[in-house]
């Protein structure tokens, strides 16, 4: 496991602590009651707090499962990575 | 989190809030708690369920909430709950809809006047409901602490007038708010230092979930609520150094007349520190000084008139060349109090340390020197450890009984004791009305620990309900006599059947002990009350044990494991005639 699986693994834990560990991997909204509107919104408040990255429109609307998730915080981790460095100070 | 010093680093995360919920899902106490707000409660209920379970440990808070958008309607909800206490949360769209971000109606020029008219209405109601709730619950009320978006005309930097006008609204409302019993308002200022006002609105989530505020903010108003409705006793006493502490200089090297405490002797922050004491003093704080100096010399410097605290205020003054924890173990014995519920103030770190060693439940603060910033910080602090919601007529009283207390131990020694208790010449008054407004009761009971039945405390709500019950029972009681009023001293309360008494709450201040006024307690339930039998819910605690000792002299045994049984017939044998005048107050 990945440290981003890692840590969102634990988001997951937290929010919905009656999902089994080893169900963590396959959940989504549509495979998970538990996962309406609410927890729809704590759970990404809570992953945005873990990887100190902000919310946007896309990341509310489109992070559906946990695969997605974990792929979006992957692809955003290459982005942070590939950018120029800032120019130094003169 | 305790009060006025913050570290950044430990403002509860979204995280930390959930797992503490999730821990305390199987908690055997389960509080009641209405969140009235006119948002989608979501993060901020979280927080506010997290901050309670970090305050108290082994108890979760049962979070109730009302409808998006319905502010008033939700405050009457929770006025008809069985909750315990109340959160009301106001934010500017509240008042009217347009001042929010997920209105459209405008708020242009032409319709201010209307909001203004709107708001002012908005206010009034509410006022209404806030009285409704209070009557029921306590209440703390947070004030906006969103920004008002764009109504002036004028650029950002310059506030318009009907901006002003609003928070004038606002502030006539918080005033009339804070006149209600039960209601405590959130400090916007406290809130303005913990959480920066330009990062307090998250629109994201307020224009996709209603919910308008960041997560930080969330975490920290929560937090602020939990405080203002479940405050913390507030400490007793201030034993306070006085070389570069009470005054500048060092007064066995100037003597009396040259240490200082002004503005034209760069000393002025040692003044301000003596009016703090002296605002503490009319608050009921005990106050008393332990100093490495010649007794004569200091007592030669606190005569000086132009001290800012009286040199009164101060009891015991202990001054020798000995260690400050022996200073300070006499001043605990003379004020009959815990060290726990104490602050000692030096300058010096090493005494504090010698103190700490000795007294480790002792609150020890540094007066730092040079540093007027560090100082008003230390004040704030103080002001967080002293402070309460509200000063009654017993703390105006408290040093001066505790200073004839001296005088009274004196006097008894010297005099057969039943003969010294008859010529005190006591009056003991028995209120029996079962007025909410009397916070004082509760106060001692939930402040008393030596002459305590059972260490039962109480909150605000289960008092009330307490009250209200027809079978309940309540009897406050003041006593005076030649030594100087006390003040209300104790309670006896709880519930009757017929001629069957059951005491489930009874407490006697320390202030009081020695005079027989337990004794006339039980007499009032018997002869005044009609108590055939008196059932008594004792539980030892490990500090009541006076209570324990004053039962064994009656002839209970508190060791049974029973609930222990008084009858008329057994107490009334017991008794001479007691020494006190009594007078009652009753309802019927």
């Amino acid at each position: 496991m990945t440290d981003i699986q890692s840590r969102v693994s634990h988001c997951f834990s937290i929010v919905f602590p009656e999902l089994a560990p080893a169900d963590i991997a396959g959940a989504s909204q549509e495979s998970l009651a538990r996962w309406d509107s609410v927890a729809h919104i704590t759970l990404l408040s809570a992953i945005a707090e873990e990887f100190q990255c902000e919310l946007d429109e896309e990341f509310l609307e489109t992070l559906t499962s946990y695969r997605l998730i974990v792929e979006y915080l992957k692809a955003r981790a290459v982005h942070h990575a590939q950018r120029p460095p800032l120019p130094s100070c003169q | 989190m305790r009060g006025f010093v913050v570290d950044f680093e430990e403002i509860m995360t979204l995280a930390q809030a959930l797992a503490l919920v999730q821990q305390r899902k199987e908690a055997i106490r389960k509080r009641k708690l209405f969140l009235v707000c006119g948002f989608e409660p979501l993060h901020l209920g979280t927080f506010l369920q997290g901050h309670f379970a970090q305050r108290f440990q082994h108890e979760a808070a049962d979070l109730k909430t009302g409808l998006y958008g319905d502010l008033e309607g939700t405050l009457a909800a929770a006025a008809g709950s069985e909750s315990e206490a109340a959160a009301v949360v106001i934010e500017w769209s509240d008042l009217d809809s347009r001042l929010g971000l997920r209105s459209t109606g405008g708020w242009g020029l032409s319709v201010q006047p209307d909001i203004l008219a709107n708001c002012r209405d908005r206010l009034a109601r509410l006022l209404g409901g806030l009285e409704a709730l209070a009557s029921r619950m306590p209440v703390a009320l947070a004030p906006p602490t969103l920004p008002i978006p764009f109504l002036g005309h004028s650029a950002g930097w310059q506030i318009g007038r009907n901006e002003l006008e609003l928070h004038r609204q606002l502030v006539a409302f918080l005033a009339d708010a804070a006149k209600l019993m039960r209601v405590s308002i959130l400090n916007p200022v406290r809130l303005d230092k913990l959480s920066p006002v330009a990062s307090r609105l998250d629109p994201l989530m307020d224009l996709k979930a209603g919910f308008p505020y960041s997560l930080g903010h969330a975490s920290v108003l929560a937090g602020q609520i939990v405080e203002t409705l479940f405050p913390p006793s507030p400490m007793k006493g201030l034993i306070t150094d006085l070389d570069g502490t009470l005054w500048s200089g060092i007064v066995g090297e100037v003597g009396a007349a040259e240490v200082s405490w002004s503005l034209s002797e760069h000393s002025q922050i040692y003044g301000l520190y003596q009016q703090l004491l002296r605002h503490f003093s009319e608050m009921g704080v005990l106050l008393a000084i332990a100093s490495k100096n010649e007794l004569v010399v200091v007592e030669e410097a606190l005569r000086r008139e132009d001290l800012y605290v009286p040199a009164k205020a101060f009891y015991p003054v202990r001054a020798d060349w000995g260690p400050k924890s022996r200073h300070i173990g006499e001043i605990l014995r003379a004020w009959n109090i815990g060290a726990e519920s104490v602050v000692f103030v030096d300058d010096d770190p090493m005494e504090l340390d010698e103190v700490r060693t000795a007294f480790p439940s002792i609150t020890c603060l540094q007066f730092p020197q040079n540093h007027p910033a560090r100082t008003l910080a230390l004040f704030e602090e103080l002001r967080d450890l002293f402070g309460k919601p509200a000063v009654n007529f017993e703390d105006t009283l408290r040093q001066a009984s505790i200073q004839a207390r001296e005088a009274f131990h004196e006097a008894a020694e010297r005099a057969d004791s039943g003969e010294f208790v008859r010529g005190l010449h006591g009056r003991v008054t028995f209120d029996s009305r079962k007025d909410a407004a009397n916070q004082r009761l509760l106060e001692l009971i939930n402040k008393t620990n030596q002459f305590n039945l059972n260490g039962v405390r109480l909150s605000q709500a289960e008092w009330m309900r307490h009250l209200a019950d027809e079978g309940g029972f309540v009897v406050g009681v003041a006593y005076e006599d030649r030594f100087g009023p006390l003040g209300t001293i104790g309670v006896i309360a709880g519930c009757q059947t017929g001629d069957q008494f059951e005491v489930t709450s009874w407490v006697l201040s320390c202030r009081a002990f020695s005079r027989k006024i337990e004794h006339h307690m039980l007499d009032c339930l018997f002869r005044q009350r009609g108590a055939s039998a008196i059932r008594l819910s004792f539980r030892p605690t490990g500090r009541n044990g006076p209570m324990r000792e004053f039962l064994r002299s009656i002839g209970l045994d508190c060791d049974s494991g029973s609930g222990m049984k008084l009858t008329q017939e057994w107490f009334l044998s017991l008794q001479d005639a007691l020494p006190h005048q009594i007078r009652t107050l009753r309802n019927d």
